[in-house]
Order: C-alpha cells, then structure tokens, then sequence
C-alpha cells in the first residue's frame, strides 16, 4: 500500500489516514476545498458543496460533524471533497477499512454512477478481497 | 566518572531541547509574520475565520471575565485605598491603583485567563489533529493549515488579549473612581490629572506591546507545542502539559521584562 501513499499531487484520496476536520460540519469540509483554493465566497462554496452532497444522494448529512457519522456517511463525506478537488484520477484507498457497515463494492459501484464525475476511479483493496468485487451482482 | 558524563549528557540534551523549542516557535512566529504581510493571505474567508476566533477567543466569555475582573478590582481598590489611608497617603491612591492594577495586575490576569480557557484548547485541538492525520488531509486537499487553522487563531488571541485587558482596565478607572470619589464630580479634574500623567505615550504603548505579546504567547506557544506531538494518542496530554508550562513562563517572563523596564 506504500504505492498509494506515494501517489502524485494529481491525485484525489479517499483514504482512512485522510480524514474530515472533526470539528467541522460534513457540508464546511466539503466547502473548505473552493473556499480556499479557488477563492470562492462561503455562500458560494456552501452551495457548491452542498449540490456535491444531493448529487451523491446525501443530502442529509450536510449538518453532520465526524464523530455523529456512520462509517457509510464519513466516507461519502470524504468521497465528496475529493470530488470537490475536481482532480483526473481519483484512488479510493482500502475501502473495507472505512465501509466496514455496507457492502462495500456495490456502496461505491452506486455511488459513482450517481456523480457527474469525468475522471477514473481507482480502488486499492487486498488481494483477499478480490471475492468481494466479482460477486457483486451487477458486476460486468 | 559515568554519573558525570550521563549528568552532562543529560543537561546538554535538555539545554539542546530547549533551543529548538525556541527556535521552533520563533521560526513559527516568522512565517506567520510572513504569511500576515502576503495580501493573498487577507481572503473572506481568512476574515471569517478571525472573526470567529475573536468570538470564542473574547465575546464568549465576556460576562464571567468581567465579573471577575469587577471583583478582583474591587478587592485590589479596597485593600490599596485602606493602606493608604492608614499610612496617611490617600494622594498617591489613585496613581497607585492604576500602576498596579491597570498596568500590570488585569494584563497578566487576562493572560492567565485567556492561556487556561482558549490556550489549553488550542494545544489539544492542534495535537489532536496532529495525531488523526488532519494535517495531512488538509495538506493533501491544498487547504494551507497555516491560513485556516493557525493564523486566525494568532490573531485572534492578541486582538482578545488586548480587548480584554482594555476593557478591564476601564472597569477598575472606573471602578476606583467611584471608590475615591463616589457618584460626585467633584474628583473628576484631579482625577483626569494622574490619568493623564500616568498614561503617557511610552507606558501606553508598553502596555499595548505587552498585552500583545502576552496574545501571542497564550496561542503561538500551544499552536508549536501541538505541533510537536508524536503521532500517539497517549501523547496528547504529555504535549499540553509541556505547551501549557510554556505558557506559564513565557507569561511570567514577559511581566518580569515589563516590570524591569518601567522600575529599573
């Protein structure tokens, strides 16, 4: 996994050694990301933040800090500011470690075809884990 | 022989330690400095955080601090003016409940305030997030840690410190005015007379550069002593403890300075 942590600058993370501001709402670590690299006003981060979280059909979460969110809403918190970052690849590192009360492949399968995102989508897991991808139903 | 050179050992390693604890927060305080002077830092955002930081840091506990600050006055007031009475030096009350008051009691007090309410927090929530690899994120995301998190609360902590002991001050004028005086006028000119004489230029901008940097020490040193944490959870209370201790001295050095150069 010392592949991933090397990963370039180019690269989005969804990974449990990157994790939410705790004292900051689902909806402000999602908007700290155009509030402070592309300048946006808060009212104009918020909002984009906040079409982030409908858009992965979460919108409820938006008032929720860390420690009140299921494993499911963290991660989808987390999925969202990487999107936000708007960058090409984006690597979901070790997803059993986050998404331990879903199953898991279908969770993300789910959630990506939700987003309007362009870039690939990248999954990192253990080589004993491979079982879990092939027998999601809806796999090609 | 063996005593010796471990004793040695140990000495230098700790005059060592605190060299580079030194010079970690100077060289923290110098690109803060760096940081404040870049126009690109001075964003809405970085404005709001400010502002939120001067609310928790100063607005928040504005009723318990001069509640306490009334009674502390009220008791230093009472205590100086019955000496002085006793001794028969009732003209040199007023100048001397706004030199040990004013000047230097309510400014330290604030500190000492401010370093156990907001300082105490700092240290924890920086090494918290030291330790859960919230830096990192934020670094990983191109959030600058130094704007969002540690600037505002530099700023903060000076804009609070001075505030607070302004304000305080202004009670205990008032307060040890109406102690002398009472509700009369009749002191007023006498009164604005030892005001004027005690506040020139030179004491009122030593009182001003002592309340920041007591500001800055209640928030740089807990923001660098965070920052050291090991990545151990266990390792928290260790670093407020030491980041508070720093506090302490800092806060105590900076009133002796002060005390030196206005009396020696």
């Amino acid at each position: 996994m010392a592949a991933v942590a090397a990963l370039p600058d180019d690269v989005a993370r969804v990974a449990l050694d990157l994790p939410l501001r705790a004292n900051l709402t689902a909806l402000d670590n999602i908007a700290l990301i155009p509030l402070y690299q592309r300048h946006f006003n808060a009212a104009e981060s918020t909002q984009q933040a906040q079409a982030m979280l409908d858009q992965l059909g979460h919108t409820g979460i938006a008032p929720l800090r860390d420690p009140d969110m299921t494993p499911a809403q963290r991660f989808v918190t987390q999925l969202a500011r990487a999107l936000i970052l708007g960058r090409s690849r984006l690597v979901i590192d070790r997803p059993g470690a986050m998404l331990y009360d879903v199953p898991y492949p279908d969770f993300i399968r789910q959630l990506a075809e939700q987003t309007q995102s362009t870039g690939t989508w990248e999954i990192y897991d253990f080589s004993w884990n491979q079982l879990l991808y092939s027998q999601a139903p809806d796999q090609e | 022989m063996n005593f010796l050179v471990a004793s040695i050992e140990s000495l230098g390693a700790k005059v060592t330690g605190w060299f580079t604890v030194g010079y970690d927060i100077f060289a923290f305080l110098f690109r803060s400095l760096l940081l404040s002077l870049d126009r690109a830092t001075w964003n809405r955002a970085t404005y709001d955080v400010v502002i939120k930081q001067v609310y928790f840091t100063a607005v928040q506990i504005l009723p318990v601090f001069l509640g306490y600050a009334l009674v502390i006055s009220w008791l230093i007031i009472t205590i100086i003016l019955t000496t002085a009475r006793d001794f028969g030096l009732t003209a040199f009350a007023s100048e001397m409940t706004i030199r040990v008051l004013v000047l230097e009691l309510l400014p330290f007090l604030t500190a000492l305030f401010i370093a156990l309410r907001s300082g105490s927090a700092i240290n924890t929530e920086v090494a918290l997030m030291k330790v859960n690899n919230e830096l990192d994120a934020l670094a990983h995301c191109k959030v600058p840690p130094m704007q969002f998190e540690f600037l505002p609360r530099l700023i903060g902590g000076v804009i609070s410190v001075i505030t607070l002991a302004g304000l305080a001050g202004l009670l205990a004028l008032l307060l040890s005015y109406l102690s002398i005086y009472g509700l009369s006028m009749a002191g007023f000119d006498a009164f604005t007379q030892i005001l004027a004489k005690v506040f020139n230029f030179k004491i009122l901008f030593g009182l001003i550069t002592k309340c920041a940097l007591f500001g800055l020490a209640v928030t740089l040193i807990p923001i660098t002593a965070g920052l050291e944490t090991p990545k151990k959870l266990f390792m928290v209370p260790v670093s407020v403890l030491r980041g508070m201790m720093r506090v302490f001295f800092a806060i105590v050095a900076i009133e002796v300075v002060s005390l030196a150069l206005k009396y020696i």
